[in-house]
């Protein structure tokens, strides 16, 4: 907003909406003229405005709102996806939903990646951000290697893990050859094991990303700081845990918002390895596999529009508490500063 | 600068031009063709075939019907079978769906009938004749018509010969006690005995659904299809005639995560190679495993025998479980696309769709050219058969019938019983 303020030069008053050039001849001018020239001048910034955000409102409006009020629209329906809905079915559809013991489960697989991720990525990433920060050799050879997996497609490493996985596959092969056939498991439909197997691949997959946060979190860290530390005789431990933690902090609550939207959302991976149907066996079904499977793949256009917008509540809430309440101060200044006017 | 901006704004006007005028033509290339001035037709077709001989064979018959009658042209396009739905769903909302197109049959079928969307097909004598009465049932709602069948896919289990003479099995079984021995028999030459692809869910739940079909008799499938409620006592007994096999486990290792049709290691890939003796599965499945072939030829040795009986069902014990090939005309479509598909189940292109599919045609004059042991062997089972009952999944619709193949995935991990599948079931029929 203020970008589009400028400060006139030659009253060094703020001339709200009136365009920097001009504005010396806009102050000579008598008052009511002067009056005019605003106005002409505030409707050409609202133009202006209404120019650069509208395509972006637009797209917005189309691709975000619109189909979630359809969504919320087609929730109250029994529909088959075939002609227009009619049978209104007013909230059964949500009662359904809350009462489906399949729900449940994947409520609870859907939070237990979600707290795992963090619990097991988090630690992890630091621990590698720190590792590569130092001035080792092939460092760039490991930061590369550590990132491959997350710049792979979700759908290649879905179809390479879990043909690697299969009971005949190779990784049971490799057990075997290296004389360690008994961990050989079935990785993928044992129902205690596969969610770990899950946990284990999310883990490869997305630590790249998470490392490379943090190692950009650390290398903002003025240096300045740890010498001073080091002068003032600090341990090596010891800067970790009063100066580089600290600082690091906000990268990691911005690293932990990114999870957890993308825990809530887990989709891809699940569905190409385990499929809509085996998922659920397997015990590693999530919320969106849960959509795509009672809604898209049974034909029941709005049960699952109904759930879609239990999936999009949850969300909704569980960031807006995030940002409410652990992003609230990183956020200073940006989306908080409407209201703090 | 206004200049610029005025000949920006002419450009994008006329851009909007441009692509409402392309957009218009898409909506017309896809949609149905309906008649001009001059009497030309075009009638739009969707197929699934897959490329090779199954899509020669529809541009051939577009090719001929066009020399017979050629005021008609007939477009063919062909659409990967896993996008075939959803293309067509929208397209049938959109008002853009195309003239001629597959029909699945079933809960489908009956919410695009509900939706207004299919035209009623009146059928001739001849037509009757040709596809059969059977195949035609399948397709009809209250006895109203609304697809013209071309093939059926009787159901039943295909087998490896040299499997079986290696295993000692001298002829297929035709009970579960005979099956389950010869399971033992095939675990002794260190194969699979039966593979089953599970985690497409359908292959498994095709276990159950046969074993339905032996227990439940014609009408209780038949009253389900209609009131959607599974509390006939069949219905558990079939899950636990499932369990029960389930015991002497029949199935490859690891089939929880193995699929149908895709790869060595998938279900067909295991029986094409040697690797598994049986699998059940419906009458596409020699091609499936002709592809999955080291040298991508057809297995020589591949046999088939029906579903075996169940003692104390109700149903008789040598019914069979059928798809159906079909296609259905959109509301729109032209008079002349219910006379391509009345030339379509005529004698000579039936045959030439059955050898381009490798499947059974419903025009039994057509049948002769049926020869490879194994459809020999489903054509005699079928033509034997008091009644065909489609697949369940089918017959009751995706809701239902994917709420019971999850149910039937469960049943085989160990995690869910047989009056689990009944409850998942009916659960299923309050969502939808």
């Amino acid at each position: 907003m203020s970008d589009t303020l400028g400060t006139d030069p030659a009253t060094g008053r703020q001339s709200q909406g009136t365009p920097r050039v001009g504005g010396a001849a806009v102050a000579a001018l008598p008052t009511s003229a002067r009056a005019a020239a605003r106005r002409r001048g505030r409707a050409k910034m609202r133009l202006e405005i209404a120019l650069l955000s509208g395509p972006a409102i637009i797209m917005f409006l189309a691709f975000v709102i619109f189909p979630i009020a359809l969504a919320a629209y087609y929730g109250f329906y029994r529909w088959h996806g075939y002609g227009p809905p009619t049978d209104w079915v007013g909230l059964n559809n949500y009662k359904l939903i809350l009462t489906d013991p399949a729900f449940h489960e994947v409520l609870w697989h859907t939070g237990l990646v979600l707290v795992l991720s963090l619990v097991i990525q988090g630690p992890l990433a630091v621990v590698l951000a720190l590792l590569l920060n130092q001035k080792i050799r092939g460092r760039s050879v490991i930061r590369v290697l550590i990132f491959a997996p997350y710049i792979i497609s979700e759908v290649i490493v879905g179809t390479g893990w879990g043909l690697m996985l299969q009971s005949s596959g190779a990784v049971n092969d490799l057990l075997h050859h290296l004389g360690l056939g008994f961990l050989q498991a079935e990785w993928l439909s044992n129902s205690k094991l596969a969610i770990w197997t899950l946990m284990a691949i999310i883990t490869w997959k997305y630590i790249g990303f998470a490392v490379i946060l943090m190692l950009a979190g650390l290398q903002s860290i003025p240096d300045e700081l740890f010498e001073a530390a080091q002068i003032d005789g600090a341990s090596y431990w010891q800067i970790q845990r009063r100066i580089t933690l600290p600082l690091l902090a906000p990268t990691i609550r911005i690293w932990a918002f990114l999870s957890i939207i993308g825990s809530l959302q887990l989709f891809d991976l699940v569905y190409i390895i385990w499929g809509p149907y085996v998922a659920s066996t397997a015990g590693t079904s999530t919320m969106a596999i849960y959509m795509v499977a009672q809604g898209r793949n049974a034909g029941n256009y709005g049960y699952g529009s109904a759930i879609a917008v239990v999936m999009f509540l949850i969300s909704l809430v569980v960031a807006l508490i995030y940002q409410r309440f652990v992003l609230r101060r990183d956020l200073q200044g940006a989306v908080t500063e409407g209201a703090n006017r | 600068m206004t200049r610029k901006a005025r000949s920006a704004t002419a450009v994008a006007i006329g851009l909007g031009i441009a692509l409402a005028a392309t957009g218009c033509a898409g909506g017309n290339d896809s949609g149905s063709g309906g008649g001009s001035a001059d009497g030309k037709v075009t009638l739009t077709v969707w197929e699934n075939a897959q490329p090779g001989a199954g899509d020669v064979y529809w541009k051939n018959a577009a090719k001929a019907y066009h020399a017979l009658h050629p005021n008609v042209t007939v477009k063919i396009q062909m659409i990967q079978n896993e996008d075939l739905d959803g293309k067509l769903q929208t397209a049938l909302n959109a008002n853009t769906a195309p003239d001629i197109f597959l029909q699945r049959g079933g809960g489908k079928m009956r919410a695009e009938v509900d939706a207004g969307q299919l035209q009623e097909l009146n059928l001739t004598d001849t037509d009757k004749a040709n596809a059969g009465a059977a195949a035609i049932g399948g397709y009809s709602i209250d006895g109203k018509v609304y697809a013209m069948p071309l093939d059926t896919q009787p159901e039943g289990i295909y087998y490896s010969k040299d499997l079986f003479k290696q295993a000692g099995i001298s002829a297929p079984p035709t009970t579960m006690e005979e099956l389950k021995a010869d399971v033992a028999k095939l675990k002794k030459i260190n194969v699979a005995p039966i593979a089953v692809g599970a985690k497409d869910a359908w292959p498994a739940a095709h276990w159950y659904y046969n074993f339905a079909l032996r227990e439940c008799s014609r009408n209780t499938l038949d009253t389900a299809a209609k009131e959607l409620k599974f509390n006939d006592p069949c219905w558990t007994k079939a899950g636990d005639d499932l369990a029960a096999f389930l015991k002497v486990e029949p199935f490859q290792k690891g089939f929880l995560t193995s699929t149908s049709q895709q790869g060595a290691g998938s279900s067909a890939g295991l029986l094409a190679n040697h690797k598994a003796g049986m699998e059940l599965m419906g009458n596409w499945d020699p091609g499936v495993i002709k592809s999955l072939t080291k040298d991508q030829k057809p297995l020589p040795d591949l046999g088939w025998f029906p579903f075996p009986a169940v003692t104390g069902g109700q149903g008789d014990p040598s019914a069979i479980m059928a798809g159906l090939d079909g296609y259905s005309l959109s509301k729109k479509a032209p008079k002349q696309a219910l006379e391509f598909l009345q030339w379509l189940v005529t004698k000579d292109q039936q045959e030439a769709y059955s050898k381009a599919f490798i499947t059974l045609p419903v025009n039994k004059q057509a049948q002769e050219v049926v020869t490879d042991s194994y459809n020999v062997s489903t054509l005699q089972a079928f033509n034997k058969a008091p009644y065909s009952m489609m697949f369940l999944d089918t017959l009751y619709g995706q809701n239902v019938g994917n709420a019971m193949n999850t149910a039937v995935v469960n049943l085989l991990a160990g995690k869910g019983t047989a009056a689990d599948i009944v409850k998942a079931t009916n659960a299923a029929a309050a969502k939808g």
